[in-house]
C-alpha cells in the first residue's frame, strides 16, 4: 500500500518546516541583497550569499493558475482526485506550488484569495501547508 | 586547432577544510564569488555555466537553478579527473562560436550529506511537489495552458488543432505509433489527465532511438551531396529563475528566437519542427518564436495550415505526440525529421518547400515557472 509522501527534510529547509509546524509559512530573506526566495535553498538566487535568514509570510494570497489532477504520481493520493493543484501568488511577490481545499474549492477562479492553512500528516512532527478559499477577490 | 579568440581572464577558489559539512552549494557560490570580485563581472555577465561531477545526470542544470543562474550555454564536466581541462576546451568552442562571451567553470566537493545538493531537483520535487499529490509534468504543464487560456482566451478547439494536424502528417508516417485518425471531437473527447490537460495532450512512451551525425564541411562534402548545415543555434537555461513572479506563459524560446532571427529571417523557414511534449507548448513556442503576438497563438494556429501539405507545417512526421516519445531520443526526432525533409527523403509526407526547417528542444518543467531548458537551431539546405 502506497504511501503519501511526507518532506525529506534538510539542514537546508528545516527552518521552513519548523514554521510549518508552528502555523508559518516561512519564507528565506537574503541578508546580504535583500531578496525573498521560495523553495529553500543553500544561497541565495540574487547575489550567492549563504547569509539567509527566515521570515514568516502573511500566508495570503491569490490563485495564479490551477489544474485539477486526475492522475496523481503517487497512487497513494488515487482516493483523493481530483486534486486541485495550484500556482499561489504571495502577497510577498512570491510564486509557491501547492493544494487548494476545503469549502468552495470546486468553484475555483484565477485571482481568487486564498489563505495558508495547515494540515497534519502521517508524522505528528510534519504540518503540510495548503491553501484555502478567502473570499472573492 | 589554434584558438584565436579565447582567454583567461579570472579565478576564484575557497578555503580548504578537512571535512566540511557545507553545502556543495555553498562552495561554488563561494568560489564563484570570489571570481566575480576579482574580474568585476556581476553574476547576469555569466552566460555560459559547467559544472564538474560524477553523480546525478541533468547536475549541471540542477546546481545552476540552485544558484540561480539564467544562461546561454550549460555543461556538465562529467569527465573524471579531465574535467577542468575538457570544460575549458567546450566552453574555448562556445566562446569561438560566439554563443556566449563569460563562461564560468567550478568544481567541488563536500562531505555535506544533505539532499540539496546530492540530488537537488529529487529535493525539490520531494519537498515542494510530491507532497500535494502532483501528477507529474501533465500537472506543470497544466498550469501553464490554464493560464494561457484563461489570460489570452486560448481555446481547446485553438490547442487541439495542433494535435489534430500532427495526426494527419503521422498518418504519412511509418514510424509513428499512433496514425487512426483524430477528430477534433476524439481529441476534445480523450480523458481528463490533468485539467485542462488531456490524454491527446500527452505523449505516449514508447521504445526506440535516434541518432545525428556532424561532420566539418569538408568532410561532409566526401560524405554525402545532400549538405545540410547547420545555420544558427541558441539555448536558454533557466528563463526567470531570479524571478518569483515568472510570466509562466513565456517561454526562454523567446531569447532564443533572438538570437536565431538575427542570422536569418523568420519568412525564410520552410518547416517548424518544435518540441511537441504538449500543444500548448507548441502553441507557446510558436508565439515566442515570434510568428504572432503572444496571447495570439490559438488564432494564429487556427488561421494556417500545420500539416504537411499546410502553409506553417509543424511536426510534419506527426512529432511526439502521434510517433511516441522514447524518452530521451524525443529531443532527437525533431532533428531528424528535419534532416529527412530536407535531404527530400521524407516520402509520402514530404513538404513541398523544404530548405530551412527551424528545430526546437524543450525540458525541465521547474518549479512555478515553466521550462527550465530551451534551446534551437536552423538548418539549410545547400546543393
Amino acid at each position: 500500500m502506497a504511501e503519501k509522501n511526507l518532506p525529506k527534510i534538510n539542514p537546508i529547509d528545516r527552518p521552513f518546516w519548523q514554521g510549518a509546524a508552528e502555523g508559518k509559512f516561512m519564507l528565506q530573506h537574503c541578508r546580504t541583497c535583500g531578496k525573498l526566495q521560495f523553495f529553500p535553498r543553500a544561497v541565495c538566487t540574487g547575489c550567492f550569499s549563504a547569509e539567509l535568514d527566515w521570515t514568516a509570510a502573511r500566508g495570503e494570497g491569490k490563485v495564479h493558475s490551477f489544474t485539477w489532477v486526475f492522475v496523481p504520481r503517487n497512487p497513494a493520493f488515487k482516493g483523493e482526485v481530483p486534486i486541485c493543484y495550484a500556482n499561489v501568488l504571495l502577497d510577498e511577490s512570491v510564486i509557491v506550488e501547492s493544494r487548494i481545499v476545503g469549502k468552495g474549492v470546486e468553484e475555483i477562479k484565477l485571482g481568487d484569495r486564498v489563505r495558508v492553512v495547515f494540515q497534519d500528516t502521517s508524522d505528528p512532527q510534519i504540518k503540510l501547508p495548503v491553501f484555502e478559499l478567502a473570499g472573492r477577490s | 586547432m589554434r584558438r584565436k579568440k579565447v582567454c583567461f581572464v579570472g579565478y576564484g577558489s575557497t578555503e580548504y577544510s578537512r571535512k566540511s559539512e557545507e553545502p556543495l552549494l555553498r562552495h561554488y557560490a563561494r568560489a564563484i564569488g570570489a571570481a566575480l570580485e576579482q574580474t568585476g563581472l556581476k553574476k547576469t555577465d555569466i552566460g555560459g555555466f559547467s559544472v564538474t561531477t560524477q553523480s546525478s545526470p541533468d547536475y549541471s542544470p540542477h546546481v545552476a537553478e540552485q544558484l540561480g543562474l539564467e544562461l546561454d550555454w550549460v555543461l556538465n564536466g562529467d569527465y573524471g579527473g579531465a574535467g577542468g581541462v575538457m570544460s575549458i576546451r567546450r566552453a574555448a568552442d562556445a566562446i569561438e562560436a560566439g554563443h556566449i562571451d563569460v563562461a564560468v567553470l567550478v568544481g567541488g566537493n563536500s562531505f555535506d550529506k544533505s539532499v540539496t545538493h546530492q540530488r537537488p531537483l529529487e529535493y525539490q520535487r520531494a519537498n515542494y511537489v510530491d507532497v500535494y499529490g502532483y501528477g507529474g509534468p501533465n500537472t506543470l504543464m497544466a498550469l501553464v495552458q490554464r493560464r494561457h487560456m484563461e489570460q489570452y482566451g486560448t481555446t481547446l478547439e485553438q490547442i487541439g488543432r495542433i494535435a489534430v494536424a500532427q495526426r494527419e502528417s503521422a498518418r504519412a508516417n511509418p514510424q509513428a505509433l499512433l496514425r487512426e485518425p483524430m477528430t477534433m471531437d476524439d481529441y476534445l473527447k480523450s480523458r481528463m489527465i490533468s485539467d485542462p490537460i488531456r490524454l491527446f495532450d500527452c505523449v505516449m512512451p514508447c521504445s526506440g532511438a535516434e541518432c545525428v551525425v556532424l561532420a566539418s564541411e569538408e568532410r561532409a562534402r566526401t560524405i554525402t551531396d545532400k549538405l545540410v548545415y547547420l545555420l544558427t543555434d541558441a539555448e536558454r537555461v533557466h528563463y526567470q529563475v531570479g524571478d518569483m513572479l515568472p510570466d509562466k506563459t513565456t517561454f526562454g524560446i523567446k531569447v532564443v528566437a533572438d538570437r536565431l532571427f538575427k542570422e536569418v529571417r523568420r519568412e525564410e523557414i520552410d518547416l517548424f519542427e518544435i518540441y511537441d511534449d504538449y500543444p500548448i507548448a507548441v502553441l507557446i513556442q510558436i508565439e515566442d518564436l515570434g510568428y504572432c503576438k503572444k496571447g495570439d497563438g490559438g488564432k494564429f494556429v487556427e488561421s494556417r495550415n500545420l500539416s504537411f501539405k499546410g502553409d506553417f507545417p509543424v511536426n510534419t512526421g506527426g512529432g511526439q505526440l502521434s510517433v511516441g516519445q522514447a524518452g530521451l531520443a524525443g529531443g532527437f526526432l525533431h532533428i531528424v525529421e528535419a534532416l529527412r525533409q530536407l535531404r527530400g527523403e521524407a516520402g509520402p509526407r514530404q513538404a513541398k518547400k523544404a530548405e530551412r526547417a527551424l528545430v526546437t528542444g524543450i525540458g525541465w518543467l521547474s518549479y512555478g515557472r515553466n521550462l527550465g531548458t530551451t534551446a534551437g537551431l536552423v538548418m539549410e539546405r545547400r546543393s
